[in-house]
């Protein structure tokens, strides 16, 4: 036995105006979940602690509460001392329990037709993915879309892509997805990341509902001008001035040693949009001896078709990509767009490594920059921190390169999945939010490694919001500075 | 509060609710008589949690077992239910069960069920404990989920009210005598009347009495108990099987459910000094033989001395490739994982944990109970699975007599009476005398989940059995106390757990002999089973005994 000090969200509508917390020191068991200490509290503390429980192994989806603000299911995970739980983000009936019955009504029905037979082999492994849904409501309460717009939410999605995918079925689900917000979905991946059956609802639903969706001509006219755009030019943005990759050889040699050699995938943005903050980049890869590689028949990675279902033409462009790269024998490709990055490594099968900036730069170890004098925080791209994995090294090297470094929540910027161009009203939304995080932190820079985030956010907020490697490289100045300064 | 009964102004409810046939119980054997009910009339639908979160179907893992194919026979699958339950089961129940498991089946595909199918698109089936075929159908490890999805979906296209976190207190009956309704209580702890023609009773099992059980925390044994003071009658209630194998770690995990399929897929069982020692009890079925026989095998190398340090034994499928693991075992390999073991590289460790009451209320195949008004479908039931029950037939079970009770009660008469209101009066008094008792309900439910384990477990003898019953009686004495109205449901819930143990313990005090899961060391009759003179043990308000059979020459 061990005794742990817990906070617990108390509320009663029928005398409280508000919820508050209690804290309760308990007697658990080694290993005890969440679940038993709230039995704990409800059965020596507080008999009228009101929680839901069932099956206490995963299964039921009755006992999903927030965990210092990560919805999990109780029942699985382990209790630990100076934890708070609250109820899911969802309206509070009393203390822990919410009321899930508008959402699981939303959850459509198999709506079987008379002569419906057994499914093959193949379409009952295609659903299987999407079965395992236990409605314990955690992506519900994790989702960004929902906090701004009528999104349905991730699971009542998923179970339209469930019903799509099944023969016997006879409703209209792609008609049903886009009514209950099919474009709203940032694909930010929060929902997989809390999922206790880790359901990939972006990949799995979302953008293949979107497929269907774009088969009969519905998506939507923003994102099929991104697809002409891709179509025409290999590009999904419109060139505003020299390309990155016109102002650059197809080689940068390092200033000193060859310590080592990557390729360099730049993407749309960083080519077209924002050609600057790559030009940086590559001074940050020659200042560390590294030696990059351009191929400049190198075009659109495909993410923004793939993520608004336009997939037909994305073979074509994965083909082109990967012989620019595996032609010249490069191993490993750098991204410095999370975008990029996410799709090669997840959506491509590549004979090459994929690696983010931040991958490279601290596997190779990077000369110190000179501290700038700023307080920084950092926003999580949503396709470098679960689509990649990658929340360390960004912070690492960041913390050597400011005065201070300042955590802030993180939450999808807005700007992902087809939404800042799709439905701009609901990444502007998102997007003040962002800013009031940022605020509350009173950092003096936000820094980022995505250009979608950083182009969105400083759209949203007056706090300047700057790429990772153009932090890095005004240490470098600075440290020159310096130096010539005291020569 | 509103008055009920205007003329009278005598019981005080908060709501009134009527319908042709009342279901208590969102389980499998529940939703599927409630499908099948609204055919004849309104059906009202009491589940005491959200539907498809409660229950032990939402958790039933391994799978469904029905006679599909030609190299297989529904009098197969009837030997191998009858021997497996040593004899002791209704055998015109088990000829419903096998003979109409394929039929409900076919509807659970038809309404969208997504089992798994071979590549010549049947529905597959995995071998299970104690048969002669491989014919247990399945949706990976998530069957019982699949199932009650499946239902729920039916269910949705019925006109049927469901009222859910609304917990059945107590039947009432009419001036006749017959099943007229239920109390209930609702999430806030107001009471609600039911008044229906046909109720049927689906509440499923109560092994939530015993200190370590697979149940959900629903499995409180509350139908044994309503029907009970009901004065319906319960046979075989010793049943209980503890399966195999359950979690033995973390502390607060014990019991949890290791599926059978885990073996059935090939899993293997080793005691502390990795012997498989299955060779020694069942050298044929091995790990596959009926869950009585495993169970007391584990249960005996560890009493032996050959069990590891926290009591149980392994069972390792780390032999299996990992993508068999990974496909057919889901659940498992996540559960497992949650608690640090990594299955398909380490054993896992398991021990018997209480799962299933073979016993129940005594049913027709029409599943009328003995009293009128009142039928009764799934684990609330006795005489389908005899005295051990096989793996894969309780969902079945579910479905083949959900629907039946459904059936049944739908064409039941409109019923005549009125409702006897001293009855209601009398419960809702004793839900007020609940405000004024001084025991924390906590204390009493640890208390008899320990003294059973302890005292009627798997191995049982006179003198524990006695002094179990009257521990369990003090018990049920206890003057609980409810701290709010919305704690009054777990005070009649404990006194629910209470009842079903008393009934659990009182029949193994009946049965002397040792039969499928009733194992009495002090049992001075050898019997076998097929021979047994020995059929139901019974117990009402009015009486309780075992019943005589003729023995086959």
């Amino acid at each position: 036995m061990k005794e742990i000090t817990i906070l617990v969200s108390r509320y009663d509508p029928a005398v409280d105006a508000e919820p508050h917390f209690e804290e309760y020191t308990v007697r658990v068991n080694e290993g005890a979940r969440v679940l038993h200490a709230l039995h704990a509290v409800h059965d020596e503390h507080d008999p009228t602690l009101a929680y839901r429980y069932c099956c206490g192994s995963g299964q039921c989806g009755s006992c999903a509460v927030r965990v210092d603000g990560k919805p999990v299911l109780a029942c699985m995970e382990e209790a630990r001392d100076g934890m708070t739980v609250e109820p899911l983000d969802l309206p509070v009936l009393k203390d822990l329990t919410v009321d899930m019955s508008p959402v699981i009504a939303k959850i459509a029905r198999i709506c079987p037709a008379p002569d419906a037979g057994l499914p093959s082999r193949e379409e009952i492994e295609a659903i299987k993915p999407l079965r395992d849904c236990i409605e314990c409501l955690c992506c519900v309460s994790a989702c960004p879309a929902l906090q701004v717009t009528e999104f349905a939410g991730p699971t009542v999605l998923r179970q339209e892509m469930r019903l799509a995918l099944d023969p016997r079925d006879s409703g209209d689900r792609i008609g049903d997805a886009i009514e209950k917000g099919l474009f709203y979905c940032t694909t930010c991946k929060r929902c997989t990341e809390v999922c206790p059956k880790e359901i990939d609802v972006p990949g799995k639903a979302i953008e293949k509902l979107r497929e269907i969706a774009n088969r009969r001509g519905l998506t939507l006219p923003r994102h099929q001008e991104v697809a002409r755009l891709v179509q025409e030019t290999g590009r999904s943005v419109e060139r505003t001035e020299a390309t990155f990759l016109e102002q650059v050889p197809e080689v940068i040699e390092p200033d000193g040693p060859v310590r080592g050699e990557v390729g360099f995938f730049v993407g749309c943005m960083f080519n077209g949009r924002v050609p600057q903050t790559a030009l940086d980049a590559m001074e940050v890869m020659k200042r560390n001896g590294i030696r990059v590689i351009v191929p400049h028949d190198q075009v659109c990675c495909g993410s923004p078709l793939i993520r608004t279902g336009q997939t037909s033409n994305v073979g074509d462009l994965k083909r082109k990509n990967i012989e620019a790269f595996a032609s010249r024998g490069i191993k490993t490709v750098m991204t410095i767009c999370a975008g990029c990055g996410a799709t090669l490594k997840n959506d491509y099968e590549t004979p090459f490594t994929v690696k983010d900036v931040t991958e490279v730069l601290t596997e190779y170890g990077i000369e110190l920059p000179a501290k700038l004098d700023v307080r920084a925080t950092y926003h999580d791209p949503c396709h470098l921190l679960r689509g990649q994995g990658i929340s360390e090294q960004p912070r690492t090297i960041l913390r050597e390169a400011v005065r201070e470094f300042v955590e802030m929540p993180s939450q999808c910027c807005g700007a992902g999945g087809g939404v800042r161009s799709g439905v701009p009203e609901e990444a502007k939304a998102l997007g003040a939010k962002r800013d009031e995080c940022v605020k509350a932190t009173g950092a003096d820079v936000v820094v980022t490694v995505c250009p979608f985030c950083e182009f969105h956010i400083a759209d949203c907020t007056d706090v300047p919001v700057k790429n990772l490697t153009t932090i890095l490289l005004e240490g470098y100045k600075k440290k020159d500075a310096e130096r010539e300064g005291s020569a | 509060m509103v008055l009920y009964n205007a003329p009278t102004n005598k019981m005080l409810v908060d709501e009134i609710v009527d319908a042709h046939v009342l279901v208590i119980g969102s389980g499998g054997a529940g939703v599927r008589a409630a499908v099948e009910a609204s055919r004849y009339g309104g059906v009202a639908l009491v589940s005491k949690t959200i539907a498809g979160k409660g229950g032990c179907t939402t958790m039933a893992e391994g799978g469904y077992n029905a006679v599909l194919r030609d190299q297989d026979s529904i009098a197969v699958h009837r030997e191998d239910t009858l021997s497996g339950g040593a004899y002791l089961n209704d055998p015109a129940l088990v000829d419903a069960l096998t003979l109409e498991a394929p039929e409900r089946m076919a509807d659970l595909v038809r309404w969208g069920a997504v089992f798994d199918v071979t590549q010549d698109r049947q529905v597959a089936q995995r071998p299970f404990g104690g048969q002669r075929f491989p014919r247990t159908c399945y949706a990976g490890d998530r069957t019982g989920h699949e199932m009650i999805m499946t239902l729920l979906d039916r269910l949705d296209a019925t006109d049927t009210h469901l009222y859910q976190e609304v917990s059945v207190v107590d039947l009432v009956k009419d001036e006749n005598g017959a099943v007229a309704g239920a109390v209930a209580l609702d999430r806030d702890g107001d009471v609600v009347l039911f008044r229906a023609d046909a109720t049927v009773l689906a509440t499923g099992g109560g092994t939530q009495a015993y200190d370590i059980s697979t149940n959900s925390a629903a499995g409180t044994g509350d139908g044994f108990a309503m029907a009970y003071r009901a004065e319906a009658e319960l046979i075989d209630m010793e049943m209980i099987q503890f399966h195999p194998t359950g979690a033995v770690y973390p502390y607060d995990a014990r019991g949890r459910l290791v599926t059978e399929a885990v073996r059935g897929e090939g899993g293997i069982l080793l005691n502390a000094r990795r012997e498989r020692f299955m060779e020694r009890y069942d050298p044929e079925r091995m790990e596959l033989s009926t869950r009585d026989v495993v169970a007391r095998a584990i249960a005996t190398e560890v009493l032996e001395g050959r069990g590891t340090t926290r009591g149980g034994v392994y069972l390792d499928v780390t032999h299996l490739p990992r993508e068999r693991i990974e496909a057919r075992l889901p659940v498992m390999l996540e559960q497992f994982l949650a608690f640090g073991v990594d299955i398909r590289r380490e054993p896992m460790e398991v021990a018997p944990t209480a799962h299933h009451i073979m016993g129940g209320l005594r049913i027709t195949p029409e599943c009328r109970t003995t009293i009128p008004g009142l039928f009764a479908c799934g684990e609330v039931t006795g005489g389908v699975h005899g005295a051990n029950r096989l793996g894969g037939n309780a969902l079945a079970d579910t479905q083949v007599f959900g629907k039946r009770a459904g059936e049944f009660a739908g064409k039941a008469p409109e019923r005549s009476g009125r409702i006897d209101a001293a009855r209601v009066d009398e419960v809702t008094r004793m839900l007020d005398a609940f405000f004024e008792g001084a025991i924390n309900p906590a204390d009493v439910r640890k208390d008899l989940k320990l003294t059973m384990w302890n005292q009627a477990g798997i191995f049982r003898n006179a003198p524990d059995l006695r002094t179990a019953l009257g521990h369990v009686r003090r018990l049920a004495d206890k003057r609980l106390c409810a701290a709010s109205t919305a704690n009054l449901l777990e005070c009649c819930t404990i006194r629910n757990m209470c009842t079903t143990a008393s009934l659990i313990v009182r029949c193994a005090l009946l049965r002397p002999e040792n039969r499928g899961a009733h194992v009495r060391l002090d049992a001075e009759i050898a019997t076998d089973p097929a021979t047994s003179p020995f059929g139901h043990t019974y117990v009402s308000l009015s009486r309780e005994g075992i019943e005589r059979r003729e023995v086959p020459a």
